[in-house]
């Protein structure tokens, strides 16, 4: 089928194609040049790129504004790290993060589905807070130090096997994950749910009338937003060897809405290039001030007032020119402009 | 029979004193969130900064040597300018998007991580505790309780009942309320819905700013103090009702004395889950909140 949606998704995976190759370009500088420091953030932001990706799929493409994605990648962080502490199998700690965020999802979302708009902001907004809440609370799970000491592993992949402490071998298995993720839900838009999902976000009162369920619509993509961000979150305690509460405060539900919106709200690569900046940013500025809010609440202010679209959602027609000719830019004046 | 009394003199009436004296400050925050969404349809992200604002405001004042009674009426003040800027030329740009409520929900979002951090930048992290203008404890019916907390809970009653009274027997609160119910007919009847519009925002940011004054005697001034209150007076505008004066009211005295109850029984940090736990009974039942928005009742 070719259309608008389908157009838009090549445009995208053209620039995921840019996003994969600079990223390994950057992977090979960095295994030349001996450098640890800047892939292991590198891989940082691409963990960061997966949590934005779920903020994508329930903002970008369903409208609904969740307000706690973190509590999702906290909880596939803990787990992870839990699991790994016993028994350091990779395998084993992504398929209990992986079961624990889908009941967690699964909860979450018949809780946060019974409002809508604002509400259903809010009320996503609490059950991350009260989670992280208890996570800091409760002494078993280390309270507010966190978990630490967990072990380097090995990822088995078939015959190779990917040692999380090598900086470089991680970042690629890390942008191959996050590549494939994104493939994923790239094909589960272009499905008959996702453009439920897409119709919903244009006109929430005219999808029951043509006979789909706006809630199981709204019940999936949350579910699957909290299972992106629970695998996502799985990754982190490996990368790092710890985790803490943090990673389930606000503030990092925050940072994956700025990504979103900053890389531009609809078009899912958006994530990719949000979290790579912001993760430049908060880096570069950290270097000389503590500071970086400012910056970076100043940027998003500016993003939100005067490139709604975001920075892929800006040049992103000019792609749809190049890759489907002439028609797509009337479409999109037309859309525009009516 | 004597032991339960002395129970409730002793242990459970100082706590529910307590837990309204942080009512009051909570509806007051609280009150501000649910006129801003009432009104203008937007969800005010920078709320609790605004709070920390007002709080901070007071603090730079009196090491200025500014009376503290003064500062209560004062620092509102200096803040509805600032407010009214924000409205202007920040929010009213984003009224027309789309989804109205996502674009000003993450406008506001963006302006509280620069004002938390401008706060940052001007006091420095740590943290401040200014001077209780009204030290020692009365005696109530022989429930001692801080002097100052009973203060709170009569300056809290009194503004509540200014704002309901102001809103609903005013020809100023029903202009309010007919821009908040059909701005186009408000505005083609004479109002000037745009000055409604920034003097809504400015009256909440204003109270916000009036809650931070009242409660930095009680708790610490510190950058991120809005944090710990915002999830408290969100819950409290979502059980109430969206844009409701009354609910705000209702909602915020039931569940700080749910909290403040509930941590005689267990460890006061479950409160939380507690209140939250209480908020989504109330959504299942009633998702629009126990009471209707402001201008549709």
């Amino acid at each position: 089928m070719r259309d608008r949606l389908m157009l838009s998704m090549r445009a995208s995976h053209a620039f995921m194609t840019i996003f994969a190759v600079g990223a390994v370009l950057c992977a090979l500088w960095g295994s030349a040049t001996g450098d640890s420091f800047y892939l292991r953030l590198g891989t940082e932001a691409l963990i960061l790129a997966g949590l934005a990706m779920s903020v994508e799929l329930l903002l970008g493409y369903g409208g609904l504004l969740s307000l706690g994605q973190a509590l999702y990648f906290g909880a596939g962080a803990y787990v992870s790290a839990l699991v790994l502490r016993e028994t350091p199998s990779f395998w084993l700690a992504m398929g209990a993060a992986f079961g624990f965020t889908l009941a967690l999802g699964i909860i979450g979302g018949l809780i946060a589905n019974r409002v809508r708009g604002v509400y259903f902001a809010l009320i996503t907004f609490g059950m991350a807070q009260v989670a992280a809440k208890t996570v800091y609370n409760t002494r078993e799970l280390g309270g507010s130090d966190g978990l630490i000491g967990v072990p380097q592993i090995a990822v088995p992949l078939g015959p190779y096997s990917v040692s999380a402490a090598d900086p470089v071998a991680f970042f690629l298995f890390v942008l191959g994950f996050m590549t494939l993720l994104y493939l994923l839900l790239a094909y589960l838009l272009g499905t008959p749910f996702g453009r439920v999902l897409t119709a919903m976000k244009a006109n929430e009162k005219r999808v029951p009338f043509l006979g789909y369920s706006i809630w199981r619509a709204r019940m999936v993509a949350y579910v699957v937003a909290a299972l992106v961000a629970g695998v996502s979150g799985a990754l982190y305690p490996m990368l790092r060897g710890f985790v803490s509460p943090e990673l389930m405060f606000f503030e990092t539900s925050g940072d994956a809405l700025i990504m979103a919106v900053i890389g531009g709200l609809g078009t899912l690569v958006g994530a990719f290039y949000g979290a790579a900046l912001i993760t430049a940013l908060k880096s570069v500025i950290g270097s000389w001030t503590e500071h970086h809010l400012i910056v970076i609440g100043a940027l998003f202010v500016a993003a939100i007032l005067f490139m709604p679209k975001g920075l892929i959602g800006r040049i992103r027609p000019r792609a749809e020119a190049i890759l489907g000719g002439k028609r797509a830019i009337r479409a999109e004046a037309q859309e525009e402009h009516p | 029979m004597t032991a339960t009394l002395d129970y409730i003199h002793f242990i459970l009436a100082p706590q529910m004193l307590n837990g309204l004296a942080l009512g009051v400050s909570v509806i007051l925050v609280a009150l501000g969130l649910t006129i801003i969404f009432g009104l203008l349809d937007v969800i005010n992200m920078s709320h609790g900064e605004f709070y920390a604002i007002g709080a901070f405001g007071a603090l730079a004042l009196s090491w200025l040597g500014v009376n503290y009674w003064l500062l209560i009426a004062l620092v509102p003040l200096l803040m509805i300018p600032v407010a009214v800027l924000v409205e202007r030329h920040l929010i009213r740009r984003v009224y027309d998007s789309a989804d109205r409520h996502t674009s000003t929900l993450l406008l506001t979002f963006g302006l509280a991580l620069i004002l938390e951090d401008l706060l940052k930048i001007l006091f420095g992290p740590n943290t401040h505790r200014p001077e209780n203008p009204l030290p020692g404890a009365t005696d109530l019916f022989g429930i001692f309780i801080p002097t100052y907390r009973l203060f709170l809970i009569g300056i809290g009653i009194a503004v509540v009942l200014a704002v309901a009274f102001v809103t609903y027997r005013t020809r100023l609160g029903a202009m309010v309320r007919a821009a908040s119910f059909d701005a186009n007919m408000a505005g083609s009847l004479g109002v000037r819905v745009g000055v409604v519009y920034s003097g809504a925002f400015a009256f909440g940011v204003a109270l916000a700013g009036l809650a931070g004054v009242l409660l930095a005697p009680i708790y610490s001034v510190f950058p991120t103090m809005g944090h710990d209150f915002i999830l408290m007076a969100f819950t409290v505008v979502i059980v109430g009702g969206m844009g409701s004066i009354w609910g705000a009211v209702i909602a915020g005295v039931a569940l700080t004395q749910v909290q403040a109850i509930s941590s005689l029984v267990i460890s006061p940090v479950w409160a939380d889950p507690i209140v939250f736990a209480v908020m989504v009974l109330v959504l299942m039942v009633r998702p629009q909140g126990l009471f209707g928005r402001l201008g549709h009742a």
